[in-house]
């Protein structure tokens, strides 16, 4: 539970670009005929609201409610005392204290009713029970829908600014891993040079996630306590800047760089490139090595990442081209395991994707 | 900084078996995401890192989990090898599922923080409650692994507070100085910590996470710092002083410290939690500055600690919940002061049979860097 530097940037994030995607939801919102769409944020779940207000809860929940015109007013289950800094960090048009936030909710959809009185939630299904209940008991309880996929219809294909801010923290992350020690014999060690690095290059939140001996087991795992490192390391980092979330991951040898490696970058790379709205699948694939495992992930709703296609999951969801994911992907080579992973934008029109950075 | 996790994880098992056949439940089934781990980790000992979790506890036997991701399965079988680890893009249908699949069973759905909507809306809902107060009970008094644990944070947040300050310069940018904290508790194999901090003067109203802002000559600089050891988290509140403090400060200063003071001796077993914060809130009364601990500038006089950084029971007037050996609490009079700004003071604490002990262990003191 952990946060780095939150602040926003008028430059890097403009006011309009923001009041744009409110009115694209609004536009959808009245297309689908719904009086309020509500959007829940915590620490686990802030991306929706972040881009829609460029609000990032350090802890604690709020909730978005989006009328069909109008600015977005925030219910905020924070005190009152906190409400400057979240004005100092966001575009809202409201900000309201909610410390019990569905009764809040409840009570402020009373005061301000929807017109129609249908109301979207996105990601309904897994609104907490406290901020459920009291809207399910509510005179709106029966116009409550599920809104996930009006919000996923306007969230991808990513806007230049969410590009920006995507390549930024690519950068970081890129800076990150060329701080790893190379005397490092303790995961410690490495996490704690990883950890300074990116919250130093300003970083709101780095989630490293390490495979301390990759030729032993090549899990990621989120390391409590220490671990002794191998010849042979994998680091996946997850870094976000102002609410945009990317994640890479790369492989370690404390001796020379093994060939076999340069062909498994080589064959990401082309992976990456085959990849488009028309084919999220890897398969066939050419060597070197076979495909363990992979993921294609994006943002689309309120967590930072979601998968979009795996190697396990046999229908990919639909993603425009344009679309800012992330590819991961674990081969198995002759002289063992091997872990990438970069964000790209997913080609159309039969271009292919390309990397986020080179 | 590692303990023994897996005797802690023995131990709450049998605890919660124990609370679950008293109370008739077959299956516990616990929900839980990055932002509610703590019911997870004492029933399941396990911490999701992304997504939504679901354990399936019953009394005897491994626990069934069932996750969103693949990354997040395989991560959790790597580190208990015993689990039933399952994932799912829809993993609250496949929740629903298995709930549906356990037939007759006598099945609670917990806890009432992290339980979503589509779970709610099924045959469970009368029992989350219920559910949720054992897993409350449980978690309130801690074992002797569990006190292990927040000792071993409560020497982390002291060591912790020590790199703060040495960070804290004139220049140096608020969020540098997280930097610095965070890359000292992972030195420490810490994999979490809440912090929250604030630099300046009066118009400073509260802590928030790092900004850009750059330390100043005479600015209090706060922190609360919570790091976590085994799931557990202790806390520490302390400000400091660029350069020498002020005669304000220091008379700011000693109200806080005479109000912690005030609180900590009232942390005793039959105590309310209502008498910690209202020992807290008189010192400021009688210095004049009863509007300051009004909901207007403060949150809470303290709270408890465990597996959530914000634990029950806050510490606020209101509050009737009686104290009993082996809760751990922060009590922390901060608020806003009107001649310095928001300043904070705290400790952790474990209340024991003739009142408490400090955990935490740095001096109670208005630190002053030197601006050189």
């Amino acid at each position: 539970m952990r946060r780095g530097l939150i602040s926003w940037s008028r430059d890097e994030v403009p006011l309009s670009v923001l009041e744009g995607r409110v009115v694209r939801l609004q536009e959808r919102m009245r297309a689908a005929e719904l009086g309020a769409v509500l959007v829940y944020t915590s620490f686990a779940r802030p991306s929706a609201v972040a881009w829609l207000t460029h609000f990032v809860p350090y802890w604690n929940e709020a909730l978005l409610v989006v009328f069909p015109t109008g600015a977005p007013v925030l219910l905020a289950a924070f005190s009152k005392r906190v409400h400057d800094w979240i004005r100092s960090v966001s575009h809202l048009g409201e900000v309201r204290s909610a410390p019990d936030l569905g009764r809040a909710t409840a009570a402020f959809l009373k005061e301000r009713p929807p017109q129609p009185p249908r109301i979207g939630v996105l990601e309904l299904d897994t609104l907490p029970w406290p901020v459920a209940e009291p809207l399910v008991k509510s005179e709106y309880g029966r116009g409550l829908v599920d809104a996930t996929g009006l919000f996923a219809s306007i969230r991808q294909p990513a806007d230049e600014v969410e590009i920006r801010l995507a390549r930024r923290a690519a950068t970081i992350a890129v800076q990150t891993f060329k701080a790893i020690p190379t005397e490092a014999k303790h995961a410690s060690e490495l996490l704690s040079a990883l950890e300074r690095s990116a919250r130093l290059d300003g970083a709101e939140e780095v989630l490293p996630r390490l495979a301390p001996d990759l030729r032993a087991d090549a899990t990621l795992r989120r390391l409590e306590g220490d671990a002794l490192l191998g010849e042979r390391y994998a680091v996946e980092l997850s870094v976000a800047y102002k609410a945009t979330w990317v994640r890479i991951t790369r492989c370690v040898s404390t001796q020379a760089v093994p060939p076999s490696w340069r062909g498994a970058a080589d064959r990401f790379v082309e992976t990456v490139e085959r990849l488009n709205e028309a084919n999220l699948s890897l398969e066939p694939q050419f060597g070197p090595g076979k495909t363990v495992a992979w993921t294609l992930e994006t943002c689309r709703g309120s967590p930072p990442l979601s998968i979009v296609a795996t190697g396990e999951t046999p229908s990919p969801l639909a993603l425009p081209g344009g679309s800012l994911a992330c590819l991961s992907l674990q081969l198995d080579l002759d002289d063992g395991p091997w872990l990438g992973g970069a964000p790209l934008i997913l080609g159309s029109g039969g271009q292919p994707s390309r990397l986020l950075i080179s | 900084m590692s303990g023994n996790p897996g005797n802690a994880r023995a131990e709450r098992r049998t605890r919660l078996a124990a609370a679950m056949a008293e109370e008739g439940i077959d299956v516990l089934v616990v929900a839980g995401n990055p932002w509610r781990s703590d019911y997870l980790r004492f029933a399941a000992d396990i911490t999701p890192v992304e997504g939504h979790a679901f354990a399936f506890i019953e009394r005897e036997g491994p626990a069934r989990i069932i996750v969103e991701s693949p990354s997040e399965a395989a991560r959790l079988r790597s580190e208990q090898a015993e689990l039933d680890v399952r994932w799912s893009l829809s993993a609250i249908e496949e929740t629903e599922t298995a709930i549906r699949e356990l037939g007759k069973r006598r099945i609670a759905l917990a806890p009432l923080a992290a339980v979503p909507y589509r779970l709610a809306m099924g045959p469970l809902v009368a029992g989350i409650a219920r559910a949720t107060a054992l897993l409350d009970r449980l978690m309130l008094r801690k074992s002797p692994s569990e006190i292990a644990a927040l000792r071993r944070a409560a020497v982390l947040a002291d060591e912790g507070y020590t790199v703060f300050r040495e960070a804290a310069r004139v220049g140096r940018p608020e969020y540098a100085l997280v930097a610095d904290v965070e890359a000292f508790f992972r030195s420490r194999g810490c994999p979490e910590n809440f912090q929250i901090l604030g630099s300046g003067g009066r118009e400073v109203r509260g802590m928030h996470p790092p900004t850009e802002r750059r330390l100043a000559p005479g600015d209090l600089v706060t922190t609360e710092l919570t790091p976590c050891v085994e799931g557990y988290y202790a806390q520490i509140c302390r400000t400091l002083v660029l350069g020498e403090p002020s005669e304000p400060q220091e008379r700011a200063f000693a109200v806080y410290d005479e109000a912690l003071e005030a609180g900590i001796a009232a942390v005793r077993p039959g105590a309310t939690a209502g008498d910690v914060a209202r020992a807290q809130n008189e010192i400021f009364r009688r210095h004049g500055l009863g509007d300051y601990v009004t909901s207007e500038y403060t949150r809470v006089r303290g709270h408890g600690l465990g597996l959530y950084v914000d634990g029950r029971p806050a510490l606020l007037e209101d509050v009737d919940l009686n104290l009993e050996p082996d809760m751990t609490l922060i009590v922390h009079p901060n608020t806003y002061h009107p001649e310095v700004g928001y300043f904070v003071h705290g400790d952790s604490v474990r209340v024991i049979t003739d009142g408490c002990e400090v955990l935490t262990r740095t001096p109670r003191r208005l630190f002053s860097v030197p601006l050189a």
